[in-house]
């Protein structure tokens, strides 16, 4: 393929020589634009703790406890990188039941607004488990749908992977989370698709789910859920809740222009307007002070990013690294359109975080370790030609 | 190690399906990158004027409410700075509201059902602020406003309000302003009206609320999206000043005319009383009193629901202008119509002699002479002066009951008297079944000024802001009688008359010359004896030298002329009394007026006790 740089084999350095073929087999590009994504959502930070009034430096501000989360976030990236990926293959059971443990504890001792269970609190910090629980998600999809290839036209590799996703998936509606829900379910559809799943089956269980839905929503679900869910598709019918909260979304964004308010600037930002303006919807500020320029530059690093992540899996001679890459490009995907999707009025609201940009350290430190793995496959395959 | 992969062993990778995620990503991210262009370029103008829309936002700025002053300059309203309560309903949580209601009414020293009925009859919006309570102590103010997160949505605003000096002196005449009620406020609105307003409810409030109210200023202030006011930012149009009032009222007369009703009242043991004192050259009012009565002071400082229901159900109605918005039967007083009219259709000339009897016989039914003698045949003069009621029997059955009720409407009963009031009654039937006490004053006026019958007013001047005079007085004819000036001359001297032959006893030993004419009017039913309880009236003229001359023995020569300064009216309800109320209050009110230092009010005529003897 060009991309395997194998060398003449030089007994003398061996260390250097392979210290030196795994640099060369580290994808840069793909370190790069996750660094600059996350420099993004620094000054986002920043720019948000200052126009809350905050001494940007002093203890506890946005900005300071997105410093250190991006610092333990590039450590555990060093980390997972120089870690081989085989032995999460090896692993995988104990990482399905740690999955199913941080989301019982999470349901145990967690707290979260309005009666939700979401975070558990890590000394002064509150943690928020499920995004850990979606990366490791992807490896034991990965693992197993990995493991069966060759025999993914049937229905019952299908159905497994639903069966291995289904526990945690109840655990995190449990919570109740829709948002981390969708994107379990988004990275499911995402990975069987890209393992090469039967389109026939998968076409008619996705026929059958959307058959089924008038059924569940006549039989099964109560009314104060249909009302739940009815205000979530449409946020018009709560105007002071969440149709407020698009409205002045797209004020923001629309504000922007073409070169936005410049940062710092965003007046939506600086007179509240937007409730939850430093994590779910901070892209509408990002959007209002950076305008479509700004908006430009994201959408290019998005890309390039998942770009170099279909590379990594089309270069991966082992089927789990093809799938983890897969994994990892479906959830950045997902999160990407359904959050910015929101902030433009192209979806509906829902708790989804955009990937660097959004502040919360357990998304950020997730989103490290998924691109330590995919490096570490990276660097891997080469080994394993040479 | 993990066995290698070589050549053989390696799976087959699915080439199409990275093409189809790629294209998957391609169309989703360029979709989001389409809707940015939609939003931030092509739409960009029209959302950055909704963003400013946003941030800022149009205030209005309460103009300073005109001042009324009467005659003479004494100030009757006042505008104080008072701290205001106010509920924002949008920042007031549901969950909370039960709670924050019972503190704020604890502390307001309110009724929590006053507070959440105000909250749930707020005209505006819930992005509007709801008045909760006026004129709030400044202690109390301070804690509300400290208390902040504590009771959300409760703001403490500083507004100006009305405060009466004189209180229930002139009650009923400036009325209050008082919240802008819900079926109001969609007109109002219009007018550039907040939901939270104060506005004139009754009285001149009400009646001038155009010109006190003034412009309102409108400034451009920033907001955050909770609505919160972060700063005033530029003023766009300034507030204008309303205009002030210069009453016709003489706080003074005023004065007396009420204490003497009170007097009256409370000697005769009365419910209710009406004193109306009119200049009959220019309609203007000098005093008028209404008792009971109430304290507007309680409604600007904004009353309790309790309060305000136990005035609405009093039965004897402090809140009605009784001058003015209520209806009696006229009784004798009513004769100056008959007589004109027979005068006027020259059914009579004023020496034909009418036969008075002890009673009137039509069908089976008596109609008793109200002295069961009668005077025998006696002329206008006489018949009026006695007020016999078989004389005047006999005349209104010569004018016949249309020609009546054409002279009664010519004096301007069944019509409202036009009186820069509101509520101001037609009165019922043709015009003589009922009368209101305006009607009747403002008729013995167009008497006393030879037959112009004005328009009665309570506004002299309308000053603006700066003193410039904006409307000056001038009186309003409403049309001139058509009874002609001799018939009036006649019922004039008759009048005096009345005071001549003692038939108001000893009012015509006053040292000033004075005519009038009383009434008594049956009303309700009739007692174990069958005595029917009554109301009495007085109407009394001054002419313009009242002074008693040797010239002029009987007062006739003064009373002969139009020019009468005064036309004074008592109305005493239900007054069961000896001797006509009125007719003393009335006296009274002269003395006080003319500042006559001998007493000649008759004590013994107001005992209560029904003694229907005179007329």
């Amino acid at each position: 393929m060009g991309v395997i740089r194998a060398e003449p084999a030089r007994i003398t350095d061996w260390a250097a020589r392979s210290i030196g073929a795994a640099w060369r087999a580290f994808d840069l590009q793909l370190a790069a634009y996750a660094g600059l994504l996350a420099i993004l959502g620094l000054v986002m930070a920043y720019t948000n703790s200052v126009e809350q009034g905050q001494a940007v430096l002093s203890g506890g501000t946005t900005f300071v406890r997105g410093l250190m989360w991006t610092g333990i976030a590039l450590i555990a990236f060093v980390v997972t990188t120089a870690f081989d990926y085989k032995w999460l293959k090896t692993f995988a059971w104990p990482l399905y039941a740690l999955q199913l443990g941080l989301l019982l504890a999470t349901l145990a001792i967690g707290h979260g607004v309005g009666g939700a269970s979401r975070w558990i609190s890590v000394g002064p910090f509150d943690f928020q488990f499920s995004e850990l629980a979606k990366i490791l998600m992807i490896v034991v999809l990965s693992n197993y749908l990995g493991a069966r290839q060759g025999r993914l036209g049937s229905l019952t590799s299908i159905l497994g992977a639903c069966v291995l996703v289904a526990p945690p998936w109840i655990l995190v509606m449990l919570q109740p989370d829709l948002g981390t829900s969708l994107v379990m379910i988004g990275i499911l559809a995402g990975m069987l698709f890209m393992s090469g799943a039967s389109l026939r089956w998968l076409g008619s269980m996705a026929g059958l789910v959307l058959a089924s839905l008038p059924i569940v929503w006549n039989y099964i679900l109560r009314d104060y859920q249909k009302q739940r869910l009815l205000s979530f598709l449409d946020p018009s019918s709560d105007t002071q809740g969440a149709g407020y909260q698009l409205f002045q979304s797209q004020i923001a964004v629309g504000s922007g222009g073409l070169t936005g308010t410049g940062l710092t600037n965003g007046s939506q930002n600086q007179l509240n307007c937007l409730p939850v303006q430093e994590s779910d919807f901070v892209a509408a500020i990002y959007l209002e002070e950076l305008g479509f320029v700004g908006a430009l530059v994201l959408l290019v690093l998005f890309a390039a990013l998942l770009f170099r992540l279909m590379v990594a899996g089309w270069r991966s001679k082992d089927p789990f690294g093809m799938m983890f890459a897969s994994g990892l490009a479906s959830m950045i995907l997902f999160q990407l359109v359904v959050n910015l999707g929101m902030v433009i009025g192209l979806m509906p609201i829902t708790g989804i975080p955009l990937p660097f940009i959004s502040h919360g350290g357990a998304s950020l430190i997730s989103l490290a370790v998924g691109l330590g793995i995919v490096q570490s496959i990276n660097i891997r395959q080469t080994r394993a030609e040479w | 190690m993990t066995p290698l992969l070589d050549g053989r062993r390696q799976y087959s990778r699915p080439n199409n399906r990275f093409l189809i995620f790629a294209l998957a990503a391609i169309l989703a991210i360029g979709g989001l990158t389409t809707r940015l262009f939609y939003l931030q370029i092509v739409n960009g103008g029209q959302f950055t004027v909704l963003s400013e829309g946003n941030r800022t936002s149009a205030e209005a700025i309460p103009s300073a409410r005109g001042l009324i002053y009467d005659r003479r300059g004494v100030a009757l309203v006042k505008n104080v700075p008072t701290f205001a309560v106010k509920i924002r309903p949008v920042d007031l949580p549901e969950d909370r509201r039960d709670d924050v209601v019972s503190r704020l009414a604890s502390l307001l020293n309110m009724d929590p059902a006053d507070i959440n009925g105000a909250i749930d009859s707020n005209p505006g919006s819930r992005f509007d602020l709801v008045r909760i309570a006026t004129d709030v102590p400044d202690a109390t103010a301070r804690l509300l406003s400290e208390a902040g997160d504590a009771l959300p949505g409760v703001e403490v605003v500083i507004e100006a309000r009305r405060q009466y000096p004189l209180g229930t002196l002139v009650s009923q005449l400036l009325g209050y302003t008082g919240p802008v009620s819900p079926d109001q406020l969609p007109a109002l609105r219009t007018e550039g009206y907040l939901p939270d307003d104060l506005l004139g409810k009754t009285g001149i409030e009400a009646y001038y609320e155009t010109q006190l109210r003034g412009t309102y200023g409108s400034k451009t202030v920033e907001k955050d999206a909770s609505g919160r006011k972060i700063q005033d930012l530029q003023t766009v149009t300034q507030a204008q000043s309303g205009d002030s009032l210069t009453l016709t009222i003489d706080a003074k007369e005023q004065a007396l005319a009420q204490k003497a009703l009170l007097w009256g009242m409370r000697a005769a043991g009365l419910k209710r009383g009406v004193v109306i004192v009119e200049n009959p050259q220019t309609g203007e009012i000098l005093a008028m009193v209404s008792l009971p009565t109430y304290d507007d002071n309680a409604f600007a400082r904004g009353i309790s629901g309790k309060a305000y229901a136990k005035l609405l159900a009093d039965k004897n109605k402090p809140l009605l202008n009784h001058a003015i918005q209520a209806h009696y039967p006229p009784g004798s007083t009513y004769k100056l119509v008959t007589g004109s009219g027979a005068l006027s259709d020259h059914k009579i000339s004023t020496s034909t002699r009418v036969t008075t009897r002890p009673y009137l016989l039509l069908g089976q039914t008596k109609f008793w002479e109200w002295n069961h003698r009668g005077w025998g045949a006696i002329p206008i003069m006489l018949g009026f002066a006695h007020s016999s009621d078989t004389f005047f029997f006999q005349l209104a059955g010569m004018l016949g009951i249309d020609r009546l009720a054409h002279w009664a409407k010519n004096f301007g009963f069944g019509a409202p008297t036009g009186i820069d009031l509101p509520g101001d009654q037609a009165g019922i039937g043709q015009g003589y079944d009922v009368v209101t006490p305006i009607q009747l004053i403002n008729a013995y006026a167009a008497l006393a000024n030879g037959g112009k019958l004005y328009k009665p007013q309570v506004v002299r001047q309308i000053i603006g802001p700066d003193g410039s005079v904006v409307r000056p007085f001038a009186p309003k004819l409403i049309r001139r009688l058509a009874v002609p000036r001799s018939v009036l001359t006649t019922m004039r001297e008759a009048a005096r008359n009345v005071v001549l032959v003692r038939h108001t006893y000893n009012l015509v030993d006053l040292p000033i010359v004075v005519a009038g004419k009383s009434g008594t009017a049956e009303f309700g039913i009739r007692d174990s004896k069958g005595r029917l309880p009554f109301h009495s009236w007085f109407i009394g003229i001054v002419p313009k030298n009242p002074k008693k001359v040797a010239s002029d023995p009987t007062g006739m020569k003064a009373m002969a002329r139009e020019d009468a300064q005064l036309v004074v009216l008592a109305f005493a309800y239900d007054s069961r009394t000896k001797g006509n109320t009125a007719t003393e209050i009335v006296k009274y009110y002269l003395q006080l007026h003319f500042n006559i230092k001998h007493d000649y009010r008759n004590f013994d005529l107001l005992h209560r006790g029904n003694f229907y003897q005179s007329n």
